[in-house]
C-alpha cells in the first residue's frame, strides 16, 4: 500500500519535474501505438468493411483467420517480425530490427486483426435491403461508404478502441523486436519491465501510473466522440 | 405515348431459376403505373431492374430510346430516379438529416438543401419532427420521411415497393390520400408495387399484372381491373371479394 | 449539424497522427540527406549484452561516453549471455559483452568472433534466507552447494542459459550433481525477478554481486551466505563478431568499441562505477 502511494507521488513528481527521459519515453509509446493504430485502421476498416458487406468463396476461411489472428500472441508476433528483419532474414537490407519501426510493424500484426474482425462484424449486420436504399438515394460507391462508417460509427470506434488498448498494453513483442533501447526503442511498457528487472518497483509503479493516464486519456477522447450525445 | 424506359426481352435468373421474362414492357412519362401480382410473382425484381439497382440476366434497358449498357447505368442516370421501399431504412439521424440526403448526395448547396427540405416537410406535415431522431418515429411518421426523402430529388421517375403495406388501416389511409394529392399536384411519373387491389385501385391510372414473371395483362386500371383476362383473373376474382370495385 | 463538427474532431486527431507519423519521416528523409555533409550522420552498431551490465546501470555511463566519441548510434540489446552469443553467431549483433567464458570460447574457436579482450570482472555470490537453514558459508561455493542439496534447501535458478545459469550449472557438474526435484526451482528469468523469487520463496540463489548490490534494498529476506572464492569470479570478455562470417557488420565500429573497453580511461570509469551509491565498485578492470 505504501509502496502504491509512493508509487503514485514518484509519478506526479516525474511529471511535474518535467524529467526529459520520462516525457521522451512517453512520447514515443504514444507515437508508436497512434501510428500502429492509425495504419490498423486505415488497413483494418476497409478492410472489415469489405469483408462484412461482401460473399465470396473463401471468405469464411480468411474470417477464420482473422478471428484467430485476434488471439495472436504478442511474443508470437515479436518472433515473426524479428525473423523477418534479421541481418540474415528476407528484410534485413532495411536494417529495420531494434527501430521503432519495428515495434510499429508488430503491434499493427497484433491489432490489426482485431480492428478488421471487429468492423467485419458491425458491417455484417448491415441488411442488403438498407445497402440497396442507400444506392438508390443516389450515393456512389464511395458515398456509400462514408455513409456506412457514419452510421456505424459506434461500432468502428469499439473496434479501434480494442486495437489501441492491445497495442498501448503490448509488451512482449515491442521487447523483442524493440530492444528497449534509450531513446530509441524505450517505451513505457518495456521500460516497466526493465524497471522491475531492475528491482525498481517505485519507478515501475511510477511508469505505469503514467501509461494508465496515457491510455485512459486517449480511449476518453475515442469514446468521447463515440457517445456523443445522441438526438433523441 | 412517351416512353421514358422500354424494356426489350428482359430475363432475370438467379440460381438457375428464371425470375423474369418481359419481352416488351414500358414506362410512360405522366402516368402511375401499378405492377400487381401475387407474392414472388417478380414485382420487386422488376422495379429493382428497371430503376437500374439490379442488372438483368439479358435483354435491353432503353431510357428515352437509348440502350443503356448492362450493369453499367452511370450514377447522373441513376439520380434521375427514386425509390421508396416497404421498410423505411432512415439512417441514424435528424429527420431533417435523412430527407436532405438526397440532396447531399447530389452536392446541392445548403442553402437550397434548407428551403427544399422546409418545403417537403411541409407538403408531407412532418415540420415538426425535423430534429427528432428518424430512428425513433412510428411507423406512418417513418414512412412520410421515407416518400419526403424520395420526393425531395423530384425524380423523373418514383419508384415505390409498398410503401404502405406496413402500416394500420387509418394511418395507411390518411398517408395516400396526402401522398396521392403530393404526386398528382408534383406530376411525377411514378411505378407502384403492390399485391393490395385497394392500393392499386386508388392509386394508379395504368395496370400490369404480373404472375411467374410474366407480364400476364397490362392496361388502363379500370378496364384491367373490370376484365381480367384467363391469365389474370383467378388472382384478380380473390381481390374482388373482398373490395367491390367503386372508382 | 452537430455530427458534422465531432467528425471534424475526428479528423483533426487522424492528421495528428498522420502528421506525427510524417515527422519521423521527414526527420528520416533529412537524416538521409545529411549523410555527405561533413558532419556524417551516425552509424549504427548492434551491442549484445548480458542483463547485469544494464540493469545495474554500468552501460547508461559507458554508451553515451563511447557514442560521443565515435559518432555511432548504439542499439544495446541487454539478453542472457546464451542468447547475445547466439545474436553473434547469426550475425545479427555487431560486437558482444558477454561473462561465461567456457562458451565464449567455443563461439570464439569456431571463428564466429574475433578481437577477444577481457574486460572486467566481479564475483559471484551465493546468498540465502536470513536463518540459513542449510547452515552455509564461508568461501567454498562447491561444498556449500553440496550442502544445498544434500539438505534440499529450495534453490531457485535462473535456467534462463544466461552467464549466471551457466556458472551455476558448472557448479553442480564439478560437484556430480544433478539438480532436480521440488527444492530447485527454476524461473527461466533475469537475474532481478530471480531474486524477487528467491526472496519470497526463501531460497538460495546465485547472483553477481553488482545486481545484488542494486537490488538488496528490496530482499530483505536476503544474505550474503557464501563469497569470495576463486570459483566464483565473474569475468566479462568483449568480442567483435566476424565481419568475414556475416552480412552487414558494422567492424569498424564495434573493433573501436572493443579498444574502448580495454582502454585505461574506460577502465577507471568502469572501476568508479558505484563507489558513491553502494561504497564499493560493482565491477573491478581486468584487462590482459
Amino acid at each position: 500500500m505504501e509502496l502504491l502511494i509512493d508509487g503514485l507521488k514518484k509519478a506526479i513528481e516525474m511529471i511535474l519535474s518535467g524529467d526529459q527521459e520520462v516525457y521522451a519515453i512517453t512520447w514515443l509509446t504514444l507515437k508508436v501505438c497512434l501510428i500502429s493504430i492509425l495504419i490498423s485502421t486505415l488497413i483494418g476498416l476497409p478492410f472489415g468493411i469489405f469483408l462484412g458487406l461482401t460473399r465470396f468463396k473463401g471468405r469464411r476461411i480468411l474470417l477464420l483467420f482473422i478471428n484467430i489472428g485476434m488471439g495472436l500472441p504478442p511474443v508470437v508476433a515479436g518472433l515473426w517480425i524479428t525473423m523477418l528483419l534479421w541481418r540474415s532474414g528476407p528484410l534485413g537490407d532495411l536494417s529495420l530490427l531494434y527501430s521503432p519501426t519495428a515495434i510499429v510493424m508488430a503491434q499493427i500484426l497484433v491489432s490489426l486483426p482485431i480492428v478488421t474482425s471487429l468492423t467485419c462484424t458491425a458491417f455484417q449486420q448491415i441488411s442488403d435491403k438498407m445497402l440497396l436504399q442507400i444506392k438508390a438515394l443516389g450515393a456512389t460507391k464511395f458515398q456509400t461508404f462514408i455513409i456506412l462508417i457514419k452510421q456505424l460509427k459506434i461500432a468502428i470506434l469499439a473496434a479501434i478502441m480494442a486495437g489501441f488498448g492491445r497495442v498501448i498494453a503490448e509488451v512482449g513483442a515491442a521487447m523483442m523486436v524493440g530492444g528497449n533501447i534509450l531513446g530509441d526503442t524505450r517505451i513505457l511498457t518495456t521500460t516497466i519491465v526493465m524497471e522491475v528487472s531492475k528491482g525498481n518497483f517505485d519507478i515501475a509503479l511510477a511508469l505505469s501510473f503514467i501509461l494508465l493516464s496515457v491510455a485512459l486519456l486517449i480511449t476518453a477522447a475515442l469514446t468521447f466522440l463515440q457517445q456523443r450525445k445522441r438526438i433523441s | 405515348m412517351n416512353p421514358l424506359i422500354q424494356l426489350k426481352n428482359i430475363t432475370f435468373k438467379a440460381q438457375n431459376k428464371t425470375i423474369l421474362d418481359i419481352p416488351e414492357f414500358q414506362i410512360n412519362a405522366g402516368e402511375f403505373l401499378g405492377i400487381m401480382g401475387p407474392n414472388g410473382a417478380g414485382k420487386s425484381t422488376l422495379l429493382k431492374v428497371v430503376s437500374f439497382l439490379e442488372q438483368q440476366t439479358s435483354g435491353e434497358i432503353l431510357y428515352l430510346g437509348q440502350v443503356i449498357p448492362i450493369g453499367n447505368a452511370p450514377i447522373e442516370l441513376r439520380r434521375k430516379f427514386s425509390i421508396a421501399l416497404q421498410q423505411s431504412l432512415l439512417l441514424d439521424g435528424t429527420v431533417f438529416h435523412n430527407i436532405a440526403i438526397g440532396l447531399t448526395l447530389r452536392k446541392i448547396s445548403k442553402a437550397v438543401i434548407n428551403e427544399k427540405v422546409e418545403y417537403w416537410m411541409e407538403l408531407f406535415g412532418i415540420s415538426h419532427l425535423a430534429k427528432k431522431n428518424a430512428l425513433y418515429l412510428s411507423g406512418g411518421e417513418a414512412q412520410r420521411v421515407n416518400l419526403a426523402r424520395a420526393m425531395i430529388v423530384e425524380p423523373e421517375i418514383l419508384f415505390l415497393d409498398e410503401p404502405f403495406s406496413a402500416l394500420d388501416f387509418p394511418t395507411k389511409i390518411k398517408l395516400m390520400e396526402d401522398f396521392k394529392g403530393i404526386i398528382e399536384t408534383a406530376q411525377t411519373t411514378a411505378v407502384y408495387v403492390s399485391h393490395d387491389l385497394m392500393e392499386i385501385n386508388y392509386l394508379t391510372n395504368r395496370l400490369a399484372i404480373i404472375v411467374n414473371g410474366e407480364v400476364k395483362q397490362s392496361g388502363p386500371t379500370p378496364r384491367v381491373l373490370e376484365h381480367p383476362n384467363s391469365s389474370t383473373s383467378s388472382f384478380l376474382n380473390e381481390w374482388k371479394k373482398f373490395y367491390p370495385l367503386a372508382r | 449539424m452537430l455530427r458534422k463538427r465531432y467528425f471534424a474532431v475526428l479528423f483533426a486527431f487522424m492528421l495528428l497522427i498522420l502528421s506525427a507519423c510524417g515527422n519521423t519521416e521527414t526527420k528520416d528523409a533529412v537524416a538521409k540527406e545529411k549523410k555527405p555533409a561533413p558532419k556524417a550522420a551516425p552509424t549504427e552498431m548492434i551491442l549484445a549484452t548480458t542483463t547485469s551490465t544494464q540493469d545495474s546501470g554500468l552501460l547508461d555511463v559507458l554508451i553515451p561516453m563511447f557514442e560521443k566519441e565515435n559518432n555511432v548510434k548504439v542499439k544495446t540489446i541487454a539478453v542472457g549471455t546464451g542468447q547475445a552469443l547466439e545474436m553473434g553467431t547469426k550475425g545479427e549483433a555487431d560486437v558482444l559483452l558477454v561473462h561465461a567464458p567456457a562458451s565464449e570460447k567455443a563461439v570464439v574457436d569456431a571463428g564466429d568472433a574475433i578481437n577477444y579482450k577481457r574486460v572486467m570482472y566481479n564475483d559471484f555470490i551465493l546468498v540465502g534466507p536470513k536463518d540459513n537453514p542449510a547452515g552455509v558459508s564461508g568461501d567454498d561455493i562447491k561444498a556449500a552447494f553440496k550442502k544445498l542439496a544434500d539438505s534440499k534447501a529450495t534453490f531457485v535458478s535462473r535456467g534462463d542459459d544466461s552467464g549466471t545459469h551457466k556458472k551455476e550449472l558448472g557448479i553442480w557438474t564439478a560437484d556430480n550433481i544433478k539438480p532436480a526435484g521440488d527444492w530447485y526451482v527454476s524461473t527461466g528469468q533475469g537475474m532481478g525477478q530471480t531474486l524477487q523469487v528467491a526472496a519470497e520463496k526463501k531460497g538460495y540463489v546465485l547472483t553477481d554481486r553488482a545486481t545484488w548490490l542494486a537490488q538488496e534494498k528490496n530482499l530483505d529476506t536476503l544474505q550474503i551466505v557464501v563469497e569470495g572464492g576463486k570459483d566464483l569470479m565473474n569475468i566479462y570478455h568483449v568480442m567483435q563478431v566476424n565481419p568475414e562470417k556475416h552480412d552487414k557488420i558494422n567492424s569498424k565500429d564495434a573493433e573501436k568499441f572493443v579498444e574502448f573497453m580495454v582502454n585505461s580511461k574506460t577502465q577507471d570509469v568502469i572501476e568508479s562505477f558505484g563507489k558513491k551509491e553502494y561504497g564499493q565498485s560493482l565491477f573491478y578492470k581486468y584487462t590482459e
